[in-house]
């Protein structure tokens, strides 16, 4: 890759190493992806470290994420400000998080974000209608749905305050070692 | 007297017998009928079935003996025993008969043994372990396959050259590959014995098994390659069919699963339209799945392939489609056949290996062949294992790599596969026969042997028998789809890609195709699973409730241990409250907290929403049911709960009358009570769940469903529905009495214990709800051994008493109840009303959640309605102001549900 110094000064690229759990060519590699999703924005030369965000509308309009229900959310809790946009440290971010390398703490942790939709820090009953909602694609009736999440909250919630903090969500994922094992992807 | 008595039945017989004459005995042909035989010996028409159904007999029996000791089976597999069995029978039959009878023929074995294992591995496979595991699989099956097959073959060939084998065995190159192929590949009827009994971690079990179930088209396709080169002799064989070779793998392979996917498509569209006659829905599954097996045997293509992917491709859709009766029809038979067939053909195996006849022994070959086949196993599993661990997210260890290595079992289809050897063409056969039989008996009972303590030894991973709980559903979807969105998002198209594209293929399309419009409804997959997780748990309650029942109360669990009072272990108590009042042993052994706050939301949804497997309890047990369609039975109890519960207002002020009879149930529930107490006050301090209007209800159920049992006992049939009905009622009286007593709100008073029930008591519905229950189990035991239990229930009562402190002291988090409680509660008297018009404690507050706007409960009142049992957990000074409110939230809800 001849550009990449021109893209990244070399301390940048040695910082983004540190920060996430990429080889350097993984990084450059992620760097066109992010800069193809917007070629108009995104300038080839981040050597500035220009603020560039890349808004949410692009990237929930990808056809591929267009029956993604989560496609909002992921957006949401990488992005800084929660409002979807992101910005190329946020992309790396949510790829490092996927990454095989990253711990399973770390992992649970950003999955749990996902599910905290209202953000206060723990899964409540809410976030759960939320996210089954999103999943059966508003197939289930508002009595079902709530049914489904009661049970859900009882079967992990284990201090009963009937909802989840980190620990509840944590010790649940723990039980069952496959949760998390599956979450990764491949680069 | 047997000649005497013929003139007799001479004469109506005549015709009939005229007819079965000729057949019947053949062995005397020249001899002319000598009248009428009153009796006959008719072995010949009957041999071949008699013959089958004894053999399948003498398994059956061999299997139940060897799971008379625990201790046995626990150390050996079944596999071992059976071909020991076989030995031994063997050596009957040919001590017998001087010869050996009864091998295990390869017509046999693939066309009646072979598919009902294969199908019930296929149907039965988990299908999402199976693709994310695929790669590997797939690797393993073909790569591994071929190499075993190979080196095993070329190194044996290398033997002979060396000398090491007797000239005596005259084989070439080419024979040598021919036997490489069939004793090389892993066979799925021996792995699936042995590793039934191992419960190695899923992974690695469906790893080797689907191996074992996928190398079939390559081990066909070698062995039919093979031996079409060694028929056409070596020297024939031309470089295209070389090519032809590689093809026909391809072919087969491909050729078998798209059969077997055409057959899964067939019968899941059949299957949508058999509404009307759910009889034979069951018939079905196996007559297309059987149909797929022939189809690809018929085409010579892989045939274990073909029904492997009409049972894994076809289970989604059959499922949904066909009622639950036909369900466990199918699962049963299912796993009766495959368990029969398992049987026959160890024991076959076992029986075959006696004729000495067929084989001839080389030493050379057998040693050489057993080394190799292990030391080329265990290095091709290393060799792919490193490879595919470079592309495998989660890497298989070392371990995994030596169970795989150990767990090469090879079985029947090696056998098998080498009795059609032509002796002609291949000269070495007998050799080859013998090497095999050694091979199979050493890996199904050296390898199967050790296999377990080896697990155990090597510490691996076992799979964990926990139940599947709608969490890992909602997870699992929820990664899928966030992965699939990275995926996106960066633009390769992995797994996970190609995984969410297939879902929402199969959901726009093929589930609307395959899937009836009732059926489609609830196939969201969430939904599904909570469903699943209540069918189960209602046949658990109705096995054991039925189980109890059927033993009419004399034997009820809890008798003895209610005589006998002077036990007052914590364990026995909780026994006797756990198998007298709820029938139900297994929560009460399980760990209480989560698990009955589990239990509960099933089963109170289960009162509310499924009728089926409540209906077959009713079917076992009560005389007066009446076969009615499922819709209208339905229908028909939503008219009689609105009836009902119109009913019950009138109705509740006869429970004065009957009292007496709720007498039992306040006491078992009592004893339970402290327990269920001790336990939620154990949780931090929250506020006891099982204080309220439930403990009433419960206890006022009971009364009138004996009652009612009394005077009416056609109305059993409308007990049906009490859960909900008494629910809601209790809830409105007590509610009103709330709002008088609203300063005793705090303190949950003790008054109101006696009756009342237990966390698990409220929080399962069938001990809360005593609709059914109560009168199945009253009516029963009253009818028997009333003054007996009248005695018993006086007795433990005092026991109780007895044992009331302990478990008060096991909650020292009991800050929010002052000390008398409990202390009130025993010389409370045990024949009060447990209808106390003075209720002195607070009410759940229903809807009233603290932090909720009124908008926002009334999206939850449905789940609160089914929940109600659970309001305890709702913070209780919040109660009373909102009381009347919450009431009526309730009551509209009721309505408005029913």
């Amino acid at each position: 890759m001849g550009n990449k110094q021109t893209v990244f000064a070399h301390e940048q690229l040695e910082a983004y190493q540190d920060c996430t759990f990429f080889t350097r060519k993984e990084i450059m590699r992620l760097f066109y992806r992010y800069q193809d999703l917007a070629p108009q924005l995104v300038p080839l030369d981040y050597t500035s470290c220009p603020d560039v965000k890349v808004p949410y509308e692009l990237i929930g309009s990808m056809p591929e994420l267009k029956d993604n229900p989560f496609r909002q959310r992921i957006a949401q809790v990488f992005s800084e400000d929660g409002d979807g946009h992101m910005t190329l440290d946020n992309f790396l971010d949510m790829f490092s998080v996927m990454s095989e390398m990253a711990p399973r703490d770390l992992k649970a942790y950003y999955a749990f974000k996902i599910y905290d939709f209202n953000n206060d820090g723990y899964i409540c009953a809410w976030d759960l209608e939320q996210t089954v909602t999103k999943l059966t694609r508003g197939e289930l009736s508002t009595e079902e749905v709530s049914l489904v999440c009661e049970k859900v909250l009882d079967e992990a919630d284990g201090d009963h305050d009937g909802r989840l903090s980190l620990e509840d969500f944590q010790n649940m994922i723990l039980r069952a070692p496959d949760f998390l094992s599956t979450f990764h992807i491949r680069i | 007297m047997l000649r005497a008595a013929l003139p007799l039945f001479g004469l109506p017989l005549a015709g009939a017998a005229a007819t079965e004459e000729p057949t019947q005995e053949p062995g005397s042909p020249g001899e002319p009928p000598a009248g009428l035989a009153l009796f006959r010996w008719q072995w010949h028409e009957v041999e071949a079935p008699y013959l089958v159904a004894l053999w399948i007999l003498v398994a059956s029996l061999a299997k139940i003996v060897f799971h008379l000791s625990r201790k046995v089976t626990s150390l050996v597999p079944e596999s071992c025993l059976l071909i020991l069995l076989g030995l031994v029978l063997g050596g009957i039959v040919l001590a017998v008969a001087k010869k050996a009878e009864y091998q295990l023929e390869p017509g046999t074995f693939f066309l009646f043994l072979l598919p009902p294992i294969v199908l019930d591995s296929g149907y039965f496979m988990p299908s999402r372990l199976f693709f994310d595991n695929l790669g590997a699989i797939l690797t393993y099956a073909v790569v591994g396959t071929l190499w075993n097959a190979f080196t095993t073959g070329a190194a044996l060939w290398g033997l002979q050259q060396a000398g090491l084998v007797a000239p005596r065995v005259q084989a070439s190159l080419l024979d040598f590959l021919l036997f490489g192929s069939l004793i090389s590949a892993v066979d799925p009827v021996a792995v699936l014995a042995v590793f039934e009994e191992v419960h190695v971690n899923d992974t690695l079990f469906i790893i080797v098994f689907g191996e074992s179930l996928l190398n079939d088209a390559v081990t066909v396709v070698l062995y039919k390659v093979c031996n079409s080169f060694v028929e056409m002799g070596s020297a024939n064989v031309q470089a295209a069919d070389y090519l032809k070779g590689v093809a026909s793998l391809f072919l087969v392979s491909l050729g078998g699963a798209a059969v077997g996917l055409v057959f899964a498509f067939l019968l899941a569209l059949t299957t949508r339209f058999t509404k009307r006659v759910r009889i034979i829905e069951p018939l079905l599954v196996f007559l297309l799945a059987y149909a797929a097996y022939l189809t690809a045997e018929m085409a010579s293509l892989s045939a274990i392939l073909a029904v492997t992917m009409c049972g894994l491709g076809c289970k989604k859709y059959v499922e949904a489609n066909i009622s639950h009766k036909s369900r466990t029809a199918v699962k049963y038979t299912m796993k009766t056949l495959a368990s029969c067939a398992e049987t026959v053909i160890f024991m076959l195996l076992g029986i075959s290996a006696v004729d000495s006849s067929k084989w001839a022994w080389d030493s050379g070959l057998v040693l050489g062949t057993l080394f190799f086949i292990l030391f080329f196993r265990a290095l091709g599993v290393v060799l792919q294992t490193w490879v595919l661990n470079q592309f495998r997210l989660v890497p298989l260890d070392k371990i995994d790599q030596v169970v795989m290595s150990y767990g090469g079992l090879r079985g029947a289809v090696a056998f098998a596969l080498v009795i059609l050897l032509d002796r002609t063409k291949v000269p070495a056969k007998d050799y080859f026969v013998a090497t095999t039989i050694v091979v199979v008996f050493f890996t199904v009972i050296v390898q199967g042997l050790t296999i377990k303590p080896l697990v155990k030894w090597l510490k691996v991973k076992r799979s964990e028998h926990h139940k599947p709980t709608l969490n890992q559903e909602l997870h699992e979807h929820t990664f899928d789809h966030i992965l699939a969105a990275v995926e996106d998002v960066v633009g390769h198209h992995g797994y996970h890609y190609w995984r969410d594209r297939w879902e929402q293929f199969d959901k726009k399309y093929l589930s609307q195709l395959l899937m009836r419009r009732s059926a489609y409804r609830i196939r969201d997959q969430i939904w599904d699973v909570y469903y699943r997780l209540n069918i189960r748990d209602a046949i658990s309650f109705v096995d054991q409730g039925g189980h109890i029942l059927s033993s009419t109360g004399l034997t009820l669990p809890s008798m003895p241990s209610r005589n006998s009072v002077a036990e007052t272990s914590v364990t026995n108590l909780l026994r006797e409250s756990g198998s007298g009042a709820c029938l139900d042993l297994q929560v009460i052994d399980t760990v209480r907290s989560g698990r009955d706050r589990e239990d509960a939301v099933m089963h109170h949804l289960l009162c509310g929403g499924l009728y089926k497997p409540r209906r077959r309890y009713k079917a076992s047990c009560s005389r007066h049911f009446i076969s009615e369609d499922a819709q209208e039975r339905q229908d028909k109890e939503i008219f009689q709960q609105n009836m009902k519960r119109r009913l019950e207002s009138f109705k509740s002020t006869k429970h004065n009358i009957c009292l007496n009879k709720s007498k039992p149930r306040p006491r078992k529930t009592s004893r339970k009570k402290k327990d269920g107490l001790a336990n939620t006050e154990a949780t931090n301090g929250k506020p006891p769940r099982d204080l309220g209007f439930q403990d009433t209800a419960a206890v006022i159920l009971t009364v009138e469903s004996e009652s009612e049992e009394e005077s009416d006992s056609s109305e059993t049939e409308k007990e049906d529905d009490e859960g909900i009905i008494f629910v809601a009622r209790a809830t409105s009286e007590v509610l009103q009495e709330g709002k008088v007593s609203g300063s005793l709100e705090v303190c949950p008073s003790p008054r109101i214990i006696p009756p009342s029930p237990t966390c698990a008591e409220k929080e399962l519905p069938w001990k809360s709800g005593q609709g059914d229950l109560a009168v199945y189990v009253s009516s029963e035991t009253t009818k028997i051994v009333p003054v007996d239990m009248q005695a018993g229930w006086n007795q433990s009562i005092s026991s109780l008493e007895s044992l009331a402190s302990p478990p008060c002291t096991q909650a020292p988090t009991m800050t929010r109840l002052p000390p008398c409680p409990l202390a009130a509660e025993e010389p409370q008297p045990p024949f009060d009303l447990p209808y106390d018009p003075r209720p002195s404690f607070a009410f759940p507050p229903s809807l009233a959640k603290a932090g909720r706007s009124r908008s926002e409960s009334s999206a939850d009142i449905p789940q609160q309605q089914e929940l109600q049992p659970l309001m305890g957990h709702e913070d209780r000074t919040h109660l009373s102001p909102r009381a009347a409110n919450s009431h009526w939230c309730i009551q509209f809800n009721k309505g408005g549900r029913l």
